[in-house]
């Protein structure tokens, strides 16, 4: 039992504090005729994104919302919207 | 063992014991403060998805390597059967040729995977997860009201899903030789078989 708990604990806090120490990654889930460039629709896309296996249209649609991030920090939103809609063409190849 | 030896390993040993418990005090002040963000609509960060993601991966092959896959998952019987479970049971999350995405669909976080895409799963693996659901993930334990049989209809299906027009997906739903409360009524009316792990 005192084992057991002392795993869990172990477990529980190596992967908290992987966690604590890395920093937030960007943002994403979207639809087509209602995407828009902010915070949730760019987190919406990113967790659609997670989900992709590997591969080139993995690799194209996270490098077009990174793009998209830094044009929203940017407040290039037309630039921003163009970038995601190119990740949402890779995430549905 | 010299004394200056053995006063060096005590230092180690003692500065190995320091670092862990320094990591799991902070490791607990952070879970206790909340830090980490368990909302749907915030994707995990990249390392902790693969941590999970790999946990689930490992988990899921180790335990269905004992599952014996029956040798007639390409019954057109079995697929029909298993596409009206599917249409059912599992399209509502994990979507359907032809089919637009669902509300819940696009709130669930890790996303369902889209099935008519393929999937790297073996027979044996879809399986053992449709059984059993995966924790944390929104995938339930089928295993828990349906029968082994019904469960390898649906992985029948599955191995013909991505091949499958809009129309030619409906056609099989529609050929399907039961419905799916027809399914349960049946197998309600027997015991329940629970050979597969």
């Amino acid at each position: 039992m005192r084992k057991s708990v002392f795993a869990s604990v172990v477990s529980g806090t190596v992967a908290l504090a992987t966690c604590a120490s890395v920093p937030l990654t960007s943002a994403v889930a979207h639809e087509e005729h209602q995407m828009e460039c902010n915070e949730t629709a760019i987190n919406a896309m990113n967790a659609d994104i997670q989900s992709m296996g590997d591969g080139e249209a993995k690799t194209t649609a996270l490098k077009e919302m990174a793009m998209a991030e830094d044009m929203m920090a940017k407040k290039d939103m037309e630039a921003c919207m163009a970038h995601m809609h190119n990740a949402m063409e890779a995430l549905e190849k | 063992m010299s004394a200056s030896k053995i006063t060096r390993y005590w230092l180690i040993a003692a500065s190995v014991g320091a670092a862990l418990l320094a990591v799991i005090g902070a490791a607990s002040l952070a879970i206790y403060a909340g830090t980490y963000n368990f909302a749907a609509d915030i994707p995990h960060t990249g390392p902790v998805y693969w941590l999970l993601e790999t946990a689930r991966e490992r988990s899921i092959a180790v335990r269905a390597a004992d599952v014996v896959v029956p040798d007639d998952l390409g019954d057109p019987k079995r697929i029909a059967s298993g596409a009206g479970q599917y249409a059912e049971m599992c399209s509502f999350c994990h979507l359907a040729p032809g089919m637009k995405r669902t509300e819940i669909s696009r709130g669930l976080y890790p996303r369902a995977p889209e099935l008519r895409r393929g999937s790297d799963l073996t027979p044996a693996e879809e399986f053992w997860v449709v059984k059993h659901g995966v924790k944390m993930t929104g995938m339930p334990a089928w295993g828990v009201t349906h029968n082994d049989e019904i469960l390898w209809d649906v992985v029948a299906f599955l191995r013909k899903l991505p091949e499958l027009t809009p129309d030619e997906y409906q056609a099989l739903v529609k050929s399907a030789p039961k419905t799916h409360d027809e399914m349960m009524q049946e197998m309600e009316s027997r015991p329940m078989d629970h050979e597969g792990h």
